[in-house]
């Protein structure tokens, strides 16, 4: 299929073309607007082929696999690069409210088509050196704009945030470099065959250790993840909601295709350990998250708990518990880019996020407010919501394989959610204002924030189809020969 | 008809708009309201006759959720509450509201409540019942909030919420239990599966959350702090959400799964301990309120209480005193706090102390609040009476629980008509009204209390007209069919006795009310505090917590990971032993000997090295040692492009740490051991491992298909260069917008908070010897560059050394003639050249497109040099490469 | 030769590790440098060594006769090290930048809310 590279293709052309066109800000906005809306529709393009045919593969330079690079694009996948498009697009269309100048002359726009070119060929790729390379790819484009700043506390937060990840990519490397020694393969179906295989005793599990431990870093996990709430909650709003929706979410990506793909028949212990570390993660996060004064740091905290319902979901690799950590992927891209928005709003009208310095937003702002509180309440699983459907989703999977006192976990952690985003609501939205607002909430933000709450509405009431999805995912996640044949089998 | 039923979710919003444009005509909306009772109390007849009928509609069957409604009696005697209640609120709060700003905002709450309530009783569906269970609470917390610029309802607001919303989850935990005991989520077919609910081993698990649910949303103790705290809210809010419906929702859920959990020892003695306990203490602290609404919050947990023994007590007499013990309750507390609202709005205050005498002012209010008061204290020929005497009669045949609960009951009716009287008479009892300027309300405040009030007194005279319905509701109770005959009189029973001495108590204790607020026993210990010592704790941890992950410093964060890897790693390796390795296959000479020596000496110098330089010398020193290492072991252009790097990390090095100090040891002697034994056994963990690898033969699949497909299909005879370009292209094409962005990076870190111009701080070398030397130079290295270029698919080169070489040429020139001459000689911007060079390589993937093959497919031209689209693709990253490099030593060259 | 390098690539982490562990931006960095060297050397030695047989057809010839080096850990490096170096050269600037804003080199003061 060949369009299947497109969703990688068309944010670089744009990079490229941003890199070439003039520096002012309205080409360069115009010109990124364009190339998000077109990485949409080439994800949504690809998806629809993948929803009604299965799996689809594509082998880059035409050599066949396992010895080209190929792409693959199973229901996850498929669905995670629409995710990218969406966020993509959410971005770019919030840029036109006003962007640092100086950062916009020293290549946002660009850098932000790489970021998403890399999390699309992260998500497609079925090699894992190439893996490798799209992480780089997006973690160059963030450390970038990170570091791209202006005050002391962003620069600290972008050099943390720079060193934890080129540990965690050399923690990666090592594992790839001794992969490729132990079983002479990199494709991921060709690894699928060859991994239970492995000669060497007690070399599957030390690997499968290294990964677990790289993956985990990127994707946020406790006692890893310390690297996400010290940094996450300075760069820019726009460019935090694109981090929040997609990086870690890649970490969790990358969790999910080895443990389903390649570690699926090994020690229970390892995975008892990413149940611990998830479990571990979700109390943290939510109890840290309880008491900051800062929303975008509170949102930060809250991003780490939720990361750990899916992992923890992930670690039963039963059907319905997988399904339920898809969904809840899904909802929680959408959420939490919203969120991020909405304190760029919030950073709009106050030029701060410290909640002391909100407050009156309900009174004043009566449409911001209605926009915003569907995601808030939507993380805190106020039903109808889609974070209600993914809680009860994860709870039904939970209960079915019969991990009952996780189920409960999800249910304890929700009620510490409940508590974080009241308060919250509270403090910044209803509380007396001291200060008057700096400026208007801008057209572009209320436009992105009301088409994603649109979304977490849609998801509620297209909840059959959606679930349907994720069903469908997760037993293509199980059943690996539909991947292995779909990769290997495939002429180029 | 479920159109009818989630109509109200419509309503809100469209309510909204027109109570916005339309502020003063906001009462118009009760009519919809009203026109939901009339249609579910048709539905109620028909149920009364034909029994309860169910409807459906799908939302999301996999997940076990769908829009199932019941309409039997219990739901809809409860129905005909929400709604007929509901109108009358909507047309009181109309009125009530009518000059506040964000009254749209209100009425859409109120509708929404109002919807989810509607939803929640009629639910048939246990999931979707817990959605409009925490609907309802979500939308208390918006109306509780409603003044959120108080700090105190924000609070209560809050605890509401919370406290609600914890038994919510319990709820949705207990139904996801009975759907897999039970195999069905519709709640009627659970009724009938009572005997394998009571079998199963999730029982007391179902049911302990189960009642968590009930207790919190109806104020049971010890979770019953918050409804007091609820009357921040304003006072249309407390009649309708905290006295006739949402309080009671705990109510309904107990009734409607006594079918399927109930009749246990568990459920039967934990239902009325809580209702007892609740009865008494809500009963107690009513008449110690001074507070009008406070009073009447009191008193309500105690009603709730009367509820929730009497469905935990669960006689067929209990039941249909409860259920008319309901209605009764709705009716008249539903008035005393809308006349309490009328108080407040026209006399200003809500102090029972500060208010008397005000029949004559207000007297349509006055006598709406004397009928509600003499319901609720029990005067015969008022439902309230009916109640009461029910529940009398219900205790006194319960042989179980008697004389206690009886006992108890007397009692707490006592005080409890003795608070009714305080909030219905005593304001308005008295010649000389103790405010002055007070007037009758306009009607939509008058009316609504009215109403309720005389339906008491109507229902009181006529009870019979509830039989129908209340037999239906108890049916559905206790599942065996109930017929109801309600009657004022029943002849001289002891519960009449009981009643008339009730009555009795409560004149007297009426007239020592002040003796009763100051002498009633309160408990010692509140809830309420265990409640917010929960919160204290949370925020104490968090307050430890969060600096701890955010502010750490870096080391912290690289030490945790270390040190989790090490652990990980190491109990693997011991619970998995056998990690062994085969004997080395590859020989050593004495030259390989000392390069290692050479790596390892420069790797621990640049460890322990006090000077910057002394540090990045060493690292050279471990590069070029690598680079010959691969040298020797047949990887020529490796070790070309890891001389070169090396070199020019090196460069960046120094001309970046010349700003830097010396690397003079900070931490202690003792911190710097525990490094090092953790560096050595992360060291020890890794080389152990890659020893094993090493030894051990690798499947030779690939290389022996990029040997053999090399030289053909790819033309070309150097495989690595094949491999970067061709079969593993992707790669490269990731890695040079890696290299591309890290460039746009450095420049932009050296020059975003520089303003004005960059001057150049590395001044030229002026010799002319040297400058004659460059300006020969230059070219040559250029055409060597390109013949690195060239020549890579075939033998050692390539795109990547040949760029760096070019760069190399003028960087050659910049040290000879100053950045900014080099810079004109470039012609172009390194922007443009890394921009071109990147869309070259897009390009050069695109021919394989419109031959309908995949992106990146080698194209070859046949003729006596092998030109290809690989070859375009390697200029392309010659390109990226040459404008990387001299974007960075430009940038960091000019930095001043 | 493999226990050989392989104790050198050992040697290399752990002296990469060590040095993160300091408390001068510059150590962190150079530590990072001697990690990354680490983990190439790993890359190639876990492929396994061949000795002076370079992956390249001699002119002439019409294949590759075993045994060679293997090429893949060879590509496979050589993009690490491409990467590495686009890295390192942006980690160096950002070390310099956090100097230069924060005013100390010792890392446990970046970052530290008092």
């Amino acid at each position: 299929m060949r369009i299947l590279v497109l969703p990688i293709l068309v944010p670089l052309s744009t990079a490229a073309v941003l890199m070439l066109a003039p520096r002012r800000p309205a080409p360069q906005r115009w010109i990124s607007l364009i190339g998000s809306v077109l990485l949409l529709a080439s994800a949504l393009l690809v998806f629809l082929r993948v929803d009604a045919t299965g799996i689809q593969v594509l082998q880059i330079s035409a050599w066949p696999a396992p010895f080209g690079i190929t792409l693959v694009a199973d229901l996850l996948a498929a669905a995670l690069v629409v995710a990218v498009g969406v966020v993509g697009t959410a971005t770019s269309g919030v840029a036109f409210s006003g962007v640092d100048p100086r950062r916009e002359a020293f290549g946002y726009h660009p850098l932000l088509q790489i970021l998403l070119m890399g999390v699309a060929g992260a998500f497609l790729t079925g090699d894992l050196f190439n893996l490798y390379v799209w992480f780089e790819v997006m973690l160059v484009a963030s450390f970038v704009l990170m570091a791209l700043n202006r005050t002391r506390a962003q620069m600290e937060a972008a050099f943390k945030y720079v060193t934890i990840n080129l540990l965690a990519s050399s923690i990666f490397l090592t594992a790839l470099g001794l992969l490729y020694g132990a079983t002479g393969t990199l494709n991921m179906a060709d690894l699928a065959r060859v991994w239970p295989t492995i000669s060497t005793p007690g070399v599957d599990i030390l690997l499968a250790v290294l990964f677990l431990i790289a993956f985990s870093i990127k994707a946020g996990l406790f006692p890893l993840f310390f690297w996400l709430p010290a940094s996450y909650h300075t760069p820019p709003p726009a460019i935090g909601a694109a981090f929040a929706g997609l990086l870690t979410k890649v970490g969790v990506y990358a969790l999910i295709r080895v443990f389903t793909l390649l570690f699926h028949s090994m020690s229970p212990a390892l995975f008892g350990l990413l149940l611990a570390m998830s479990a571990a993660t979700m109390v943290i996060g939510l109890v840290a998250a309880l008491n900051e004064r800062d929303f975008r740091r509170m949102l930060s905290f809250n991003l780490v708990g939720h990361i750990g319902y899916t992992t923890a979901s992930l670690s039963l690799l039963t059907p319905g518990a997988l399904a339920g950590a898809i969904f809840y992927v899904l909802h929680h891209i959408v959420v939490i880019t919203n969120l991020y928005l909405v304190s760029g709003v919030l950073l709009r009208l106050r030029r701060t996020t410290e909640m002391t310095r909100l407050g009156g937003i309900y009174r004043d702002r009566p449409l911001f407010s209605a926009l915003a509180m569907v995601p808030v309440f939507s993380l805190a699983g106020v039903p109808p919501l889609s974070g209600f459907l993914g809680k009860l989703a994860i709870l039904e999977g939970t209960f079915d394989a019969g991990a009952y006192w996780v189920g409960g976990l999800v249910l304890v952690v929700g009620l510490l959610t409940l508590l974080a985003m009241g308060r919250t609501w509270a403090d910044s939205f209803w509380r007396p204002a001291e200060t008057p607002d700096f400026a208007p909430p801008g057209a572009p933000y209320l436009v992105a924030i009301a088409s994603l709450s649109l979304l977490t509405v849609a998801m509620t009431i297209a909840a059959e189809p959606l679930f349907d999805l994720t069903t469908r995912s997760a037993q293509q996640l199980l059943h690996r020969d539909e991947y292995v044949s779909a990769v290997l089998g495939a002429t180029p | 008809m479920i159109g009818f039923i989630v109509s109200p979710f419509v309503v809100a919003i469209i309510g909204a708009w027109f109570v916005s444009r339309f502020p003063h005509r906001a009462g118009i909306l009760a009519a919809w309201p009203a026109l939901l009772a009339v249609l579910l109390a048709n539905e109620m007849r028909r149920a009364v006759s034909a029994g309860g009928r169910l409807i459906e509609l799908p939302w999301a069957p996999s997940l076990g959720l769908s829009l199932a409604f019941n309409l039997d009696g219990l739901g809809l005697l409860f129905a005909v509450l929400i709604t007929g209640i509901g109108a009358l609120i909507v047309l009181y709060a109309s009125r009530y509201l009518a000059d506040h700003a964000q009254a749209n905002r209100f009425h859409a709450s109120l509708f929404a409540f109002m919807g989810a309530m509607l939803g929640l009783v009629l639910s048939d569906n246990i999931l979707t019942l817990f959605v409009f269970w925490e609907l309802t609470g979500f939308t208390s917390y918006l109306l509780i909030g409603f003044e959120h610029e108080r700090p105190a309802a924000r609070a209560a607001a809050l605890q509401a919420l919370i406290v609600t919303g914890a038994g919510g989850l319990a709820l949705l935990g207990a139904g996801v239990l009975l759907i897999d005991v039970t195999g069905t989520t519709s709640l009627s077919v659970m009724g009938a599966s009572r005997a394998s609910i009571v079998a199963s081993p999730f029982y007391a698990a179902i049911a302990g959350l189960l009642l968590l649910a009930a207790f919190t949303k109806s104020a049971q103790v010890p979770f019953h702090f918050w409804l007091p705290n609820a009357m921040e809210a304003p006072t249309p809010v407390s009649a309708y959400l905290h006295s006739a419906t949402m309080v009671k929702a705990g109510v309904y859920l107990i009734a409607r799964m006594t079918p399927a959990l109930g009749s246990t020892s568990f459920w039967t003695t934990a239902v009325t301990l809580a209702g007892a306990a609740t009865m008494v203490v809500g009963a107690c602290r009513a008449v110690q309120e001074t507070d009008l609404k406070r009073l009447l919050a009191y008193s309500t947990l105690s009603a709730l209480g009367v509820l929730t023994m009497l469905l935990g007590v669960g006689t067929r007499e209990a039941i249909i005193a409860a259920l008319v013990y309901l209605v009764a309750h709705a009716g008249y507390k539903g008035a005393l706090f809308l006349v309490a609202g009328v108080l407040d709005h026209e006399a200003g205050t809500r102090d029972i102390s500060a208010l008397a005498g005000l029949r004559r002012a207000m007297p349509i209010t006055a006598v709406a609040g004397g009928a509600a008061a003499i319901s609720m204290a029990g005067v015969p020929l008022t439902l309230g009476f009916v109640g009461k005497d029910g529940a009398y009669d219900a205790l006194l045949h319960a042989t179980d629980w008697f004389p206690w609960l009886l006992a108890l009951i007397v009692g707490a009716s006592i005080l409890l008509g003795v608070a009714g009287l305080l909030a219905g008479v005593m304001p308005f009892h008295g010649d000389v009204a103790s405010v002055k300027d007070v007037r009758e309300p306009a009607w939509p405040l008058w009316l609504p209390p009215l109403v309720l009030a005389t339906s008491g007194l109507l229902a009181g005279i006529a009870p019979s007209v509830l039989n129908r319905p209340l037999s239906t509701a108890a049916t559905d109770i206790t599942g065996l069919p109930v017929s109801i005959s309600l009657s004022t009189w029943h002849g001289v029973t002891p519960a009449l006795l009981l009643s008339v001495l009730t009555l009795a108590a409560v004149g007297f204790a009426y007239m020592l009310h002040e003796t009763l607020r100051t002498r009633t026993w309160t408990p010692r210990y509140g809830t309420e505090a265990v409640y917010n010592g929960l919160l204290s704790a949370l925020d104490l941890m968090s307050r430890t917590i969060a600096p701890a992950l955010h502010s750490a410093s870096l080391r912290t964060y690289v030490m945790v990971i270390v040190i989790t890897s090490a652990l990980i790693g190491g109990t693997a390796l011991i619970t998995d032993p056998g990690l062994g390795s085969a004997l080395p296959r590859t020989s050593v000479a004495a030259h390989d000997v000392l390069i290692v020596v050479l790596i390892i000496a420069g790797a621990i110098a640049t460890a322990i090295a006090r000077s910057t330089m002394g540090a990045v010398l060493s690292l050279g020193v471990v590069g070029y040692g690598v680079a010959t290492i691969f040298l020797t072991f047949g990887a020529p252009d490796l070790a070309m492009t890891q001389f070169s790097v090396e070199t020019l990390t090196v460069l960046i090095y120094v001309l970046v740490f010349r700003h830097f100090r010396g690397l003079g040891q900070l931490s202690p002697p003792l911190v710097r051991i525990r490094d090092g034994v953790i560096a050595i056994g992360i060291g020890l963990f890794i080389g152990g491992l890659l020893l094993s690898v090493a030894t051990t033969e690798t499947a030779p699949g690939l290389r022996q298909y990029f040997a053999g497909f090399g030289p053909t299909l790819g033309h070309g005879r150097n495989i690595v260069n094949v491999i970067l370009v061709d079969f593993r292209a992707f790669d490269t094409l990731g890695e040079i917008t890696v290299l591309a962005t890290a460039a746009i990076g450095v420049r932009g870190l050296l020059r975003f908070a520089v303003d004005g111009q960059p001057d150049g701080a590395v001044q030229p070398v002026t010799s002319p010897i040297f400058r004659t030397a460059a300006r020969l130079l230059m070219p040559l290295l250029l055409l060597f560059a390109v013949f690195l270029l060239l020549r890579g698919h075939n033998q050692p080169g390539g795109g990547f050394v040949g760029g760096l070489v070019a760069a190399a040429a003028f960087a050659l020139y910049a040290i000879a003639f100053g950045v900014r001459r080099a810079r004109r000689a470039l012609l172009v911007r390194p922007m443009t050249l890394l921009g071109t060079g990147l869309l070259l390589a897009l390009v050069s993937g695109l021919p394989a497109v419109l031959r309908g093959r995949p992106f990146l497919t080698a194209s070859w031209m046949s003729g006596p040099v092998a030109l290809g689209t690989p070859v375009l693709f390697d200029l392309g990253v010659f390109l990226v490469v040459a404008g990387v490099v001299l974007m960075m030593i430009f940038s960091l060259a000019e930095e001043s | 030769m493999e226990g050989l390098l392989a104790l050198t690539s050992g040697v290399l982490y752990a002296a990469g590790i060590y040095l993160m562990l300091r408390r001068r931006l510059a150590q962190l960095i150079i530590g990072l440098g001697l990690l990354s060297n680490g983990t190439n050397l790993l890359i190639f030695t876990a492929g396994g060594l061949t000795r002076a047989r370079p992956p390249v057809l001699p002119d002439g010839a019409p294949a590759l006769v075993e045994p060679y080096a293997d090429p893949v850990p060879q590509a496979l490096v050589l993009t690490a090290i491409v990467i590495g170096f686009g890295l390192t050269a942006f980690s160096l600037v950002l070390a310099h930048r956090v100097h230069a804003t924060v005013g100390t080199d010792d890392v446990d003061d970046v970052g530290r809310e008092g």
